[in-house]
């Protein structure tokens, strides 16, 4: 602290220093492959703070004394020192930096070049994020990375994603990568009380994700990592530069463009027309659009101010953000207000580099009651919002629907979260051996949260009483790694050794406590909930590069965790990797290849993230309250259940291959890459039922079962125009993807099957199924048959067994949510000072079960309810005619390929003098493309249920820079 | 600026913390909030009596918090319960009942078309079982050699013992209703493990021949009949058990054992237990633990609106069969579900039908029809008003949202025992006519009112006891038993949608046993499919 405080002084010294300054220069600075003008190059003197940027122009402007070094860096370009001798003008060509341009990607405990990776690492760099007023980081990445499938959870204020990097590799420990910020691995299970845990990540501060998708690039990460790694990079400072101000505004609004189809007032009416049981003395005469009445248009802005300055020794970079997204449905509403910071303090000749970052969140969520949805899609239209006394309009009775619009005005649940993540690294090049480095990484990211909710009483029910719920909770990781690094050009062998080898320790604490509602009306406080796990590792790497042709990397972790027994604790991951730069045999020396690689790799990968940390020992737990007690002499006592347990439980392990070609064409105007991968994940944590009697519940989560997927990706990159005024740049990826469940009991019964796939209309029904020889999301469905015009005829289905009945046992597995393929294709265009981006996502080969249709688009919805009220029919039912749901017809399985426009960006560059000024105008989700009926065909789990609708929005941007 | 010293020490020391921490004890970790290990759990008095509540509790309530917190998981929380899945499959597949809703395989129960793969069936089965595994762990934490080593006290040591005897009954209990349901079913005793085994299946005679060995070892540890609390069992309990048992004996085993029938209902009937004079309904009503229908009570299951709840007990029972034109407030509740009605062939068993005289015949038909046209449709077929949450006064439960109900579910009458008495008599096995007309005549004396519905001895056929079982006992989980000891619950006897026909028809033998879920085939090789499925 105490250098950071004399940078400070010593600036603020400095800088009344620079005022006698004796003479002006002038000049342009031009980039030389193109002779354009290059904005924003860095021109200071050296060793001073007294510095500026170039104007949009390349034109620059400097106070010097004579003597004076002037210094000209630019990311990518060769850095420029001209001593100043009384020169008018100073013109200036940067050239490219041909070294920069290979470059560094982060791997995890290291980092390599991008010629010398050898696994399958995508780097994804500010430039190349999506657009848009994004809140949620990873949305900068959607489309981006082959392999790599980001799906919204919906159009919720703050809400996050669902992250998938190579389809799953487990069906039910976390599929979700390990995400590593800045060297801190996070919870892999998020914290309490927020929509999305990545939201404390500032999408405004990431400089680049780097992703880490095949087992050899993660085995590094060990235990966590079978579902890929992706690192984030956050922007810091940089050494020699002026002070830097920029202000950043997107303001966007938002809107709903579908809704679910359910009959209008009207058609509804006519029900009584159709059926007699349809009760007209029940319906009103309005006509209410419930679903126009939940949504509104959402507004939002997103402020960034980021100051950054840079001196010899010691840089830092300061953001303030504050983001305020309404949601879509009325009265939800996210707030962030957070602060980041990163300080880099460079010591002894540069030897000892300490980099401190620390970011400061205040997360604030007004959840609107999501109830809404579904109850806007079931409630009676004919009913005015208000009855005649100015109240909400309820139905009367206990299970009917409560009026939408009284569920989002008069429930209530706000949580608060505060945050702090921080980050202090020390990174140490030994003074008696210059090739020798230690690296020490302290993390913390500490959370708690505070939220109080608060239902009205359910005004059907005469006896019910408010519902209060006051929650709050802790959750801490802390995490301590240091790793030594050798790394050395051995020229007699003609080879490059890096070796890392480290240790690492993560502990984990999450605590929360409850005080609600209790049966009787009155506030109960449940137990406080404490769960602590902590993670061990041992790591090391070692790579060979022999003559720039020939790459060898070798990792191995080893990983203690404290969710297994002594005898199960320890894991061991190896990973190994080659990689051959063809391209820089002798004999492809004339070849049209500007490059050319050929990379494979091997590793095993394991996943303990199982959402249990005792489940290896026999815990008993208490009953949650007295609600659930028994008459023991005399007393009403709270009874005490020991829970199910398996102490054999150990890692899930995935072996994983990969083989991929890295390609330039013409001076690398088009590259990419071909991977080819194959996964498979045994000894599989999966909840799966137990055998009767032998253990303490009926499902366990344990080790049985193998899973494998397998696909390819293509990844190319074209510099389609590059000349002075007009540049087009485009990415297109595609994955071809396919998982299957292999096994899934302890004895091999290719006809076993677990139900997944929970659906409403009824109890304890479900869609999918796990079987052996299919993918995990499979539906699980009885064949429609139809009749001669194409329409289902109701109940009738393929008798597939022959028992001339229609039983359980003539269901059959039918499609899938799972994507065979995906794609994104982004293009870039600038001319002058237009730029114009868009990205393109698509889907293809995955399917969606229609729920709200199943469940709603039948007679009996209106009239079958348990009550005097009559709930709307979804509009399905007047293409089927089904007098009663039949939840379980393959005619509720629809494709749901398709095609988004994510977004849209068009910007332009004010020519202004003393201040950059970029304005911007995206339209994000403008269009899909699909047969999908439904509300929307992008559902992850692959069952679309009173979802929460994607909205359309358009953003307005800008950006000024001092 | 620092010295380039210091830093170095600075940096040094950092490195050696960084190195020090390694400390892989620090990966022991153990519950730090309430749950506690098996030690932690049997460390204090209160900890035995928590852990024996649990086994009460596994046949009332679903978990360790009203929902939420289940001890099964493949089966949707309510449903999983003990009584709610065991009444389920004892009444759906008969005349007494059935329900219009979508779950999964529930048509399938009322239509005699399930599957070994039926969720509803798969419930009881991991209900019952779950309620025996839950014993065994009970009984391997309290060996005479667990309790010395932990130093207890004789007399602690004592009350333990009483709870382990109530334990073996409680796991007889679900062993019965398992060898009812499911025949051969996986059989595990305290002496097996937790974890990674097999469990092997036991026949359904060998089963018969344990439970019979077993209730008669507790026969006289158990505190005699009267002597135990309210809501537990005792010797009494454990004799209706036992005649329950011998009265199907030819069912589970090949042998009828009617003589054992009437020993055990004698000394049922000898133990004190009374029909009351109070009307039949009293037995089915908020208060039925007091307003004097408990005088007949061998064995009942507690339930309470604020300390006892559940979905899968008698809550179930009140709000399911309530809808239509139903008030909800008759029955003390906040709203009906509308599922459970009965069928024609039911509604015929009361001379006059729903205009009885006999006020067993408990039946709402307003806006109702007798017919089923349409299983789905709560308005077809009469609805019954056996179950309610009101008191004799017609004031609700405790709860005051209505949610959940206080009566308890009387899983043992007196009214079974005397209808056993005078069927196992007709049958042969001993006692004599005058007595079980006296008893049949008890219970219609309550039905009637008066002495109107007195039948005479040439009335008491073993035909007439089927019906009037149905009529004493209907939509008490008795139903399937029943019909199958008399022959007439698959091959024979057809009733609305027997079969999946709106007429009826029957159905194959096979049917006479649930299929053993195709999940649990799935993963124990130990297990055979019974026949025909």
């Amino acid at each position: 602290m105490k250098t950071f405080l004399n940078a400070i002084l010593l600036c603020v010294f400095l800088v009344p220093a620079t005022l006698f300054a004796q003479s002006t220069v002038t000049g342009t600075v031009t980039d030389g492959s193109n002779s354009m003008p290059l904005p924003g190059v860095n021109v200071i003197v050296k060793g001073t703070t007294n510095g500026n940027n170039t104007d949009f122009d390349g034109k620059y402007s400097l106070t010097v004394n004579n003597g004076d070094v002037i210094v000209f860096s630019y990311l990518g370009f060769v850095t420029q020192e001209i001593t100043y001798n009384g020169q008018a003008t100073i013109d200036v060509t940067l050239t490219e930096d041909a070294a920069q341009l290979d470059e560094i990607v982060l791997i995890g405990y290291g980092s390599t070049t991008k010629q010398d990776a050898t696994g399958a690492v995508d780097k994804v760099s500010d430039d190349d994020f999506n657009r848009g007023a994004i809140v949620a980081p990873e949305q900068l990445l959607a489309g981006k990375s082959a392999g790599v499938r980001i799906t919204t959870n919906g159009g919720a204020a703050g809400e996050g994603s669902q992250i998938r990097i190579r389809g799953i590799s487990s069906l039910s420990a976390n599929q979700s990568p390990l995400i590593v910020v800045d060297g801190l691995p996070l919870d892999q299970r998020g914290v309490q009380g927020v929509r999305n845990a990545l939201n404390a990540i500032n999408p405004a501060d990431i400089k680049d994700f780097v992703v880490l998708k095949d087992a050899s690039a993660t085995a590094i990460y060990g235990s966590r990592a079978s579902n890929g790694v992706i690192l984030i990079t956050t922007k810091k400072g940089q050494s020699n530069s002026p002070w830097k101000v920029e202000y950043d505004l997107k303001a966007s609004s938002q809107q709903v463009n579908n809704t679910v189809d359910v009959l209008s007032a009207d058609q509804y009416r006519n029900l009584a027309n159709v059926s007699t049981a349809f009760d007209p003395s029940l319906t009103g005469n309005a006509n209410t659009d419930w679903q126009d009445e939940i949504y509104q248009t959402a507004l939002s802005a997103i402020h960034n101010i980021t100051v950054s300055k840079g001196y010899e020794n010691f840089n830092f970079r300061v953001n303030l953000n504050h983001v305020t997204q309404q949601g879509t449905l009325r009265t939800d509403l996210y707030e962030r207000n957070a602060i980041n910071t990163a300080f880099e303090q460079r010591l002894l000749d540069n030897d000892l580099k300490l980099t401190l970052t620390a970011k400061g969140i205040i997360d604030e969520y007004s959840f609107a009651n999501q109830g809404a949805i579904g109850a806007a899609v079931s409630f009676d239209p004919s009913q005015p919002i208000f009855d005649q006394n100015g109240n909400f309009t309820e139905l009367g009775a206990n299970l009917a629907p409560r009026n939408p619009v009284s569920l989002l005005e008069n429930d209530q649940n706000n949580n608060r979260s505060k945050r702090l993540i921080s980050n202090f690294n020390i990174d140490y090049k030994f003074w008696f051996l210059k090739d020798l480095r230690f690296n020490l990484n302290a993390g913390i990211d500490y959370a708690e949260n505070n939220g109080k909710q608060f239902n009205i009483a359910n005004p059907n029910n005469p006896g019910a009483f408010p519902f209060q719920n006051f929650y709050s909770g802790l959750n801490r990781n802390t995490s301590l790694d240091f790793y030594l690094n050798y790394k050395k050009n051995v020229e007699s062998i003609n080879t490059v050794l890096d070796i890392t080898a480290g240790h690492s320790y993560q502990e984990f604490y999450v605590a929360s406590d409850q005080t609600l509602t209790g049966a009787s009306g009155g506030l109960i406080t449940n137990p406080v909930i404490i769960n602590r796990n902590g993670l061990e590792s041992y790591f090391a790497r070692a790579s060979f590069d022999h003559d720039d042709k020939y790459l060898l990397s070798l990792s191995y972790r080893a990983d203690i965790s404290s969710r297994f027994s002594p005898d199960n604790r320890t894991g061991y991951f190896p990973g190994a990797s080659f990689g051959w730069k063809i391209s820089n045999e002798d004999f492809m020396e004339n070849s049209f290849f500007s490059n050319l690689k050929l990379r494979g790799g091997w590793g095993i990968t394991g996943n303990q993230e199982i959402g249990n940390n005792y489940a290896y020992l026999g815990i008993y737990s208490p009953a949650v309250n007295d609600q659930v007690s028994a008459l023991i002499n005399g007393q009403l006592v709270p009874t005490l259940r020991p829970n199910g347990f398996d102490e054999n439980l150990k890692w899930e392990e995935t072996s994983q291959y990969n083989l991929a070609l890295d390609f330039g064409l013409f001076d690398n105007r088009l590259s990419g890459s071909v991977d080819v991968y194959y996964k498979e994940t045994k000894d599989l944590l999966a909840q799966v039922p137990v055998p009767a009697g032998s253990n303490l519940t009926d499902q366990i989560i344990t080790n049985v079962g193998e899973l494998t997927s397998k696909g390819i990706e293509l990844n190319l990159d074209g510099k389609i125009i590059q000349n002075d005024n007009f540049n087009w740049d485009s990415n297109f990826n595609v994955t071809f993807q396919d998982i299957e469940v292999e096994n899934l009991s302890l004895v091999d019964n290719p006809d076993f099957v677990i139900p997944t796939g929970g659906i409403s209309g009824g109890t304890g029904n479900t869609i999918q199924i796990l079987r052996p020889g299919f993918d995990p999301t499979t539906f699980f469905v009885f064949r429609q048959v139809y009749d001669t015009d194409g329409n289902p005829i109701e109940g009738a289905y393929v008798d597939v067994n022959g028992d001339n009945q229609i039983t359980t046992a003539d269901r059959q597995p039918y499609k899938k949510a799972t994507p065979d393929a995906f794609i994104g294709f982004t293009n870039n265009f600038t001319y002058k000072s237009f730029d114009l981006s868009f990205t393109f996502r698509g889907s293809f080969g995955n399917y969606v079960y229609n729920n709200v249709s199943s469940s709603n688009g039948t007679l009996a919805t209106a009239i079958n309810a348990p009550g005097a009220f009559q709930p709307n029919v979804h509009a399905s039912y007047l293409d089927t005619g089904f007098a009663n749901p039949q939840l379980f017809s393959d005619y509720y399985v629809r494709r749901a390929d398709f095609v988004r426009l994510d977004n849209l960006s068009i910007g332009y560059q004010l020519p202004f003098e003393n201040v950059q000024v970029r304005a911007s105008i995206t339209g994000s989700n403008l269009f899909v493309i699909t047969d999908y009926e439904g509300l929307d065909p992008e559902i992850s789990n692959g069952i679309d249920n009173n979802f929460y609708p994607r909205a359309r929005s358009f953003v307005f941007g800008l950006n000024f820079i001092f | 600026m620092l010295r380039l010293k210091s830093i170095k020490t600075i940096f040094m020391s950092l490195a050696l913390i960084a190195l020090m921490q390694s400390c892989e004890s620090r990966l022991d970790l153990v519950p730090e909030d309430n749950r506690l290990t098996a030690e932690a759990a049997f460390a204090t008095e209160e900890g035995y009596e928590q852990a024996f509540a649990k086994l009460y509790g596994g046949i009332a309530v679903t978990g360790q918090n009203t929902t939420g917190q289940p001890d099964i998981v493949s089966d949707d929380e309510g449903a999983s319960g003990f009584i709610r899945s065991i009444w389920k499959v004892q009444e759906l597949p008969t005349d007494e009942a059935i329900i219009g809703w979508n779950d999964g395989g529930i048509r399938a129960l009322n239509t005699q078309t399930w599957t070994a793969g039926n969720d509803f069936t798969r419930a009881a089965y991991n209900r019952t079982i779950y309620q025996v595994t839950l014993v065994n762990e009970f009984l391997r934490q309290t060996t005479p050699e667990k309790l010395d080593a932990r130093g207890e006290t004789d007399a602690f040591k004592a009350v333990v013992n009483g709870y382990r005897t109530e334990a073996r009954f409680l796991r007889a209990l679900a062993y019965y209703y398992a060898m009812d349901i499911f025949g051969n079913v996986p059989f595990v005793t305290e002496a097996d493990p937790v974890g990674s085994f097999l469990p092997p299946q036991i026949s359904r005679s060998d089963l018969f021949n344990f439970l019979e060995t077993e209730l008669l070892a507790i026969e006289n540890e158990i505190p005699a009949a009267g002597a135990n609390e309210y809501g537990r069992a005792d010797r009494a309990t454990v004799w209706m058990l036992l005649a329950k048992m011998y009265l199907n004996a030819e069912v589970y085993t090949g042998t009828s054992r009617y003589t054992e029938v009437i020993t055990y209902s004698n000394q049922i009937i000898g133990a004190g237990y009374t029909i009351p004079a109070t009307a039949y309904q009293h037995s089915f009503l908020a208060d039925n633990d007091t307003n004097g229908a408990q005088d007949e009570v061998i064995f009942a299951v507690p339930f309470d609106g604020l300390n006892i709840q559940s979905y899968a007990g008698t809550t179930f029972l009140v709000h399911a069969p309530v809808g239509g034109t139903m008030s909800a407030a008759d029955f003390g509740i906040n709203g009906g579900w509308g599922g459970i009605r009965t069928t024609p062939t039911f509604v015929e068993q009361f001379p006059g039908e729903e205009n009885s005289a006999d006020q067993r015949a408990m039946f709402f038909t307003d806006g109702q029809t007798k017919e089923i046209e349409d299983i789905g449709s709560f308005t077809n077929g009469y609805a019954v008003t056996k179950w309610k949450n009101v008191d004799v006064n017609g004031n609700a439960g405790s709860d005051p949202s209505g949610e959940f109900v206080d009566t308890d579910f009387p899983m043992f009458r007196l009214a079974d025992v005397y209808l056993m008495y005078a069927e196992a008599m007709l049958r042969g096995g001993g006692g004599d006519m005058t007595t079980a007309l006296g008893y049949v005549n008890q219970l219609r004396n309550r039905a009637y009112g008066d002495a109107s519905g007195n039948i005479s001895s040439s009335d008491l056929t073993l035909d007439f006891i089927l019906d009037e079982r149905s009529r004493e006992l209907y939509w008490e989980g008795h139903r399937r038993t029943d019909l199958i000891r008399y022959g007439r619950f698959s091959t024979q006897g057809t009733w609305a949608w027997k079969g999946g026909v709106p007429q009826g028809t029957t159905t194959g033998a096979f049917r006479d046993l649930m299929p053993i879920p195709a999940n649990d085939l799935g993963v124990n090789t130990n297990l055979e499919q019974n026949p025909g499925y």
